[in-house]
């Protein structure tokens, strides 16, 4: 399997809704090479958050937007995405699609023997109860999108996983945008952990994307034949 | 004939509560049917609501408000 490389994190925004569009199911792994904070549409609709988005873009961390929930993470070679489209039977809640996302994460990781949780990490970007967390630290984030079809309802699940750590600049840029948001807490770095810290960097890159396609293609494998079952 | 806009009751098991992230027509717009009308988010969840059914869509909540599962946001004549 391939990470799929994006010049900017739009391109792999816009590949991941038009995965959705389709409505089939599918699995991307995708990278980002250049640097960006990217945030909920609802954010960049702020008076406060547009006013610094100049400023931002000149510190190396342009802003874009994104049309899951959440807050701002940043993007870039230090991410990397996996997004899952899966059927979602309608009565099937919002916690079925976090599990699937943070199990195939976990699992992955298990192969070499990292440990992970889930739940929400004080002081986090993008916090959230479904963080994937190691050392209650925060690794991943996970948000989802939800379509209604008259085939029934599909999710776009997505994770965000800290590959290495966020360049340091990230850290005011942040701090910016939650001000300018009304946020009293900003993230803060010791709340983060990466891959490059949990695991040597030879086992790192194409081991970690491999395991984690074999858990993710499990797991959807397993949703579609007790969707084929049901029917 | 009016149409309810209805917040799923099958979102989530607790009582968390949605925000309307997005209204994608106007208040008093013409809609058709399975059209991509309303976004809203709950738990990091972003959910597109589409139109119910065809007609003239009255909006009853409005972006950034909200709401409880079951609540009716909108309405279609």
């Amino acid at each position: 399997m391939i990470v799929v490389p994006f010049r900017t994190a739009a391109d792999g925004i816009a590949r991941e809704r038009a995965l959705l569009e389709a409505g089939k199911p599918a699995v991307l792994l995708w990278q980002a090479q250049a640097d960006a904070l990217v945030a909920p549409e609802a954010w960049l609709r702020r008076d406060g958050v547009r006013a610094l988005e100049p400023g931002l873009a000149r510190s190396g961390w342009p802003l874009l937007a994104r049309g899951s929930g959440g807050g701002p993470v940043p993007q870039g070679p230090c991410t990397l995405n996996l997004a899952v489209i899966a059927p979602l039977q309608t009565g099937t809640g919002i916690e079925h699609g976090y599990r699937l996302i943070c199990g195939a994460v976990a699992e992955a990781l298990t192969r070499f023997e990292i440990a992970t949780d889930t739940g929400a990490v004080s002081g986090a970007f993008c916090n959230g109860a479904w963080n994937v967390t190691a050392g209650a630290r925060k690794l991943a984030g996970t948000a989802q999108r939800w379509r209604t079809t008259p085939g029934g309802r599909i999710g776009l699940l997505h994770a965000a996983i800290l590959m290495t750590p966020p360049p340091d600049t990230v850290w005011s840029a942040l701090a910016k945008l939650h001000r300018a948001a009304g946020l009293t807490q900003a993230p803060r770095p010791e709340a983060h952990v990466a891959l490059s810290q949990l695991m040597p960097e030879t086992m790192r890159s194409a081991s970690v994307v491999g395991a984690l396609l074999r858990a993710v293609e499990d797991r959807l494998s397993r949703l579609l034949s007790g969707e084929q079952q049901a029917a | 004939m009016t149409t309810d806009i209805r917040i799923p009751e099958d979102l989530y098991d607790g009582d968390e509560e949605s925000v309307i992230t997005a209204w994608l027509a106007s208040d008093g717009a013409t809609v058709k049917e399975g059209a991509l009308i309303a976004e809203i988010m709950t738990a990091k969840v972003q959910n597109e609501m589409t139109a119910p059914a065809s007609g003239k869509l009255t909006i009853l909540k409005q972006q950034d408000e909200v709401v409880a599962k079951g609540t009716v946001i909108g309405q279609i004549t």
